[in-house]
């Protein structure tokens, strides 16, 4: 099986090397959890991730000949097994990676960062990891868990005021369902309403308790924070507790599925967004045309253009324009240039998938713009505009997170 | 063949007492050590820090593991909750200032007392109930880590090892933090291989085989059950720390979640029980096994060989995995161990057939 592989890496170095003297292979870690707590979103995500590399080749978007490859292994969320397939990959070239999960990034952090390896957190891991001063190698991307409690908070100030409101955030009794409330506790006193947290116990197949202790505190807005099966359940029991769907505000963690799941009634349930869904955007237009068509797509047609899958081809649209932007001069991509590429970016919106990023040296988080999106009974449908939400209050948190983290937390 | 056994003879009881007695058995354990100490000088980094290095460490914990239910017969569903304490009391320690080898016999220590309280619902229940009340030390320690951010560590729940030193030599490289995990788990063997011999280890023996004819016999129960779990714990405490300092590096919470026990608990059951052998070819399946499997079907898959989506390629390597852990409980239900030994039997009577043991 190495013979094999080896007789086509060689047989394509061969080739590569006949056909451009300079071109390069930049190759991208996506070591993911495919089979175990994370496979609500691995799937259609990786498709997405995937599926954009694959259109970044055919259109050449890195120029030169140069090519992008994604190395795709699972990890099953296990950090022994993270680590290995880490390790893998860097012997293999990759300089870039993608883990999708918690656990195996925090124990593969500092080893990338010493290895000087780039790692993505999309909408996972840890948010003071936007201050590119600590935290020079790993790039959160998009907004954190505080920029997206932030942006539902300041959209229900918008809709309805905060002034003496209640609101319950429900959350799944882990460090992640944690990660809001130093948020909402600055809020509070900021803006003048009162929050109470109900947690439940993970991984939420059952949330009867939580709600009918929400029930009784008669909130008028309600956070869901969980992530896969149980936000069905959360949508649902909230539902049967008398909350009305349009009260209920969720994390990113919220999509397609599960409204399949929670059916009819989850019409006006909103989310936290950090790109747009559907498939009326250019680039998942050009993938269908140019990747999906030829039959060249990596899972099921069916995916495109959902929630999570859109997520995996923003991500990659934004990792392959630092490459692309690293390579400009003609240095060899390096964990270095590609850190310059990403801090280059400016602006960029991935052709309206997103909201407008720049990334800085200090600002790995590329701003913390999203948006809130309402289901409609079909799609999401966006109900705010892209923006930042008190972007100095979590700019705040993260540097002093990312303090502690300097002095060995 | 190999385990020549004429000419070789036991004149006196120190000879007849080795724990290797034929020299074949020794020669292969000295070459064995020889090249596992050696390891770091010819193993790619890539080998030693991701294969080597954890099987190592999970061959201690299922070793400490089936002490107590491979030899004292007390299920335990709850063992890397025992693990956690061993790996934050020791973080929290070096923090405090304690020198790295005290922190790590009191986390040894922490970890042996707060298991032999949970242990302590043995005295009580057996088998199946005992499952349950190990499980819900899991979910307690568990819940008290996530809960608490002083031992969690925070927003973040991620605490990093300080950097240690182990008499004198500095635990950064690799090398050194495989050295120190390989001394760990080669004194847990030898102490096993011991303790088997042990009135100790008679009396945990007779209490798995039935603890009131072991208290007829004057074993008592309550003593011996108890210092299983502590001995056990300590085992298993001193292995998550080693775990902690010279594995990960950075402790969350999830490393020492539900799944990792039952990994622990399959490790010992795929080895065989109360084996050491066992202990050391189950960890290595149940840690490598996995990973090889899903290498080889990516491999198979880059070259066109397995034209399937992304999601059924992740899943394939699970179910080859779990279709291989069946049939080696079919073809030999007391494990790797079991398969090892019948191997090993077979070449020491070679060429005839039966051996007596």
């Amino acid at each position: 099986m190495t013979f094999l592989r080896k007789l086509a890496l060689t047989t394509a170095l061969v080739a590569g090397l006949s056909a451009s003297a300079m071109a390069e292979d930049v190759k991208f870690g996506l070591l993911q959890d495919f089979t175990a707590v994370y496979t609500f979103v691995t799937g259609q995500y990786n498709q997405g991730q995937q599926d954009y590399l694959a259109l970044a080749n055919a259109e050449g978007i890195l120029g030169d000949g140069n090519t992008v490859t994604a190395i795709v292994r699972d990890t099953g969320n296990q950090p022994q097994r993270g680590i290995e397939a880490y390790n893998r990959a860097k012997e293999e070239g990759a300089i870039l990676f993608d883990f999708l999960s918690t656990p195996v990034s925090a124990a593969i952090l500092d080893q990338a960062s010493a290895d000087k390896n780039i790692v993505i957190t999309p909408a996972h891991g840890r948010g003071d990891a936007s201050d590119g001063t600590v935290f020079p190698y790993v790039f959160p991307m998009m907004p954190t868990y505080w920029a997206q409690a932030a942006a539902l908070i300041e959209y229900m100030k918008e809709t309805g005021g905060l002034e003496g409101k209640k609101i319950a955030i429900v959350h799944i009794d882990s460090p992640f369902g944690r990660e809001p409330g130093p948020i909402l506790d600055a809020l509070a006193k900021q803006e003048g309403f009162e929050f109470q947290a109900f947690p439940y116990a993970s991984p939420g197949n059952e949330q009867a308790a939580a709600w009918s202790e929400v029930r009784r505190y008669r909130p008028d807005y309600v956070l869901i924070w969980g992530a896969g099966g149980g936000q069905a359940v959360s949508v649902r029991t909230a539902i049967q507790n008398g909350i009305r769907p349009e009260q209920i505000h969720s994390v990113i963690w919220l999509a397609e599925t599960d409204a399949a799941n929670v059916g009819p009634q989850m019409k006006g349930v909103k989310r936290f967004e950090a790109t747009a869904a559907g498939t009326d955007h250019p680039i998942i237009q050009r993938i269908q045309e140019k990747v999906i068509t030829p039959g060249k797509g990596s899972g099921d047609q069916a995916n495109v253009g959902n929630s999570y899958y859109n997520l995996g081809v923003a991500t990659m649209a934004v990792a392959v324009e630092a490459a692309r932007l690293g390579l400009e001069g003609g240095q060899p991509l390096t964990g270095d240039t590609l850190k310059a590429g990403f801090e280059k970016i400016s602006g960029f919106d991935a052709e309206g998938l997103m909201p407008p990023v720049t990334y800085t040296a200090e600002d790995h988080q590329g701003g913390g713009a999203g948006r809130v999106s309402e289901w409609d009974g079909e799609k999401w449908v966006p109900v705010s505009d892209w923006k930042a939400a008190y972007p100095d209050l979590i700019r705040t948190v993260i540097e002093e997170s990312a303090a502690k983290y300097k002095e060995g937390n | 063949m190999f385990y020549r056994l004429s000419g070789t003879y036991h004149t006196s009881y120190q000879a007849d007492r080795k724990l290797w007695k034929i020299p074949t058995d020794r020669w292969l354990v000295i070459a064995l050590l020889v090249l596992a100490a050696l390891a770091p000088l010819y193993v790619s980094p890539l080998y030693l820090g991701s294969y080597v290095l954890p099987w190592v460490i999970w061959s201690a914990a299922a070793l400490s593991l089936t002490l107590l239910m491979g030899l004292a017969g007390q299920l335990h569903f709850g063992f890397a909750a025992v693990m956690a304490i061993g790996a934050y009391a020791s973080i929290h320690l070096v923090r405090a200032g304690v020198p790295f080898e005290l922190a790590l016999l009191l986390s040894g220590l922490i970890a042996a007392v707060i298991g032999t309280v949970f242990g302590g619902a043995a005295l009580r229940v057996k088998g199946l109930y005992l499952v349950m009340a190990t499980l819900a030390m899991q979910y307690l320690v568990d819940w008290v880590v996530v809960n608490v951010p002083a031992i969690s560590g925070g927003a973040h729940a991620t605490l990093r090892t300080p950097d240690v030193g182990f008499l004198f030599l500095p635990i950064d490289s690799l090398a050194s933090r495989y050295w120190l995990a390989l001394g760990w788990a080669v004194a847990l063997t030898v102490f096993f291989m011991n303790v088997k011999r042990t009135s100790f280890g008679r009396a945990l023996v007779a209490i798995r085989d039935k603890d009131f004819a072991a208290a007829v016999i004057g074993v008592d129960p309550f003593r011996t059950k108890l210092t299983a779990f502590a001995t056990s714990s300590f085992m298993g405490g001193v292995t998550g720390a080693i775990l902690a300092f010279c594995f990960y590096r950075a402790v969350t919470p999830e490393q020492f979640g539900f799944n990792v026990s039952i990994q622990l608990v399959a490790m010992v059951l795929v080895g065989g029980l109360g084996s050491v052998i066992g202990s050391w070819l189950g960890a290595g399946f149940v840690l490598l096994a996995p990973i090889f499997l899903t290498n080889l079907v990516s491999g198979l898959a880059a070259g066109g060989w397995v034209p399937v989506s992304q999601n059924f390629l992740s899943h394939l390597p699970l179910m080859i995995y779990g279709a291989m852990i069946i049939g080696f409980l079919l073809l030999e239900p007391l494990g790797l161990a079991k398969i090892y030994d019948n191997i090993r039997k077979y070449f020491l009577v070679w060429p005839f057939r039966h051996a007596r043991s």
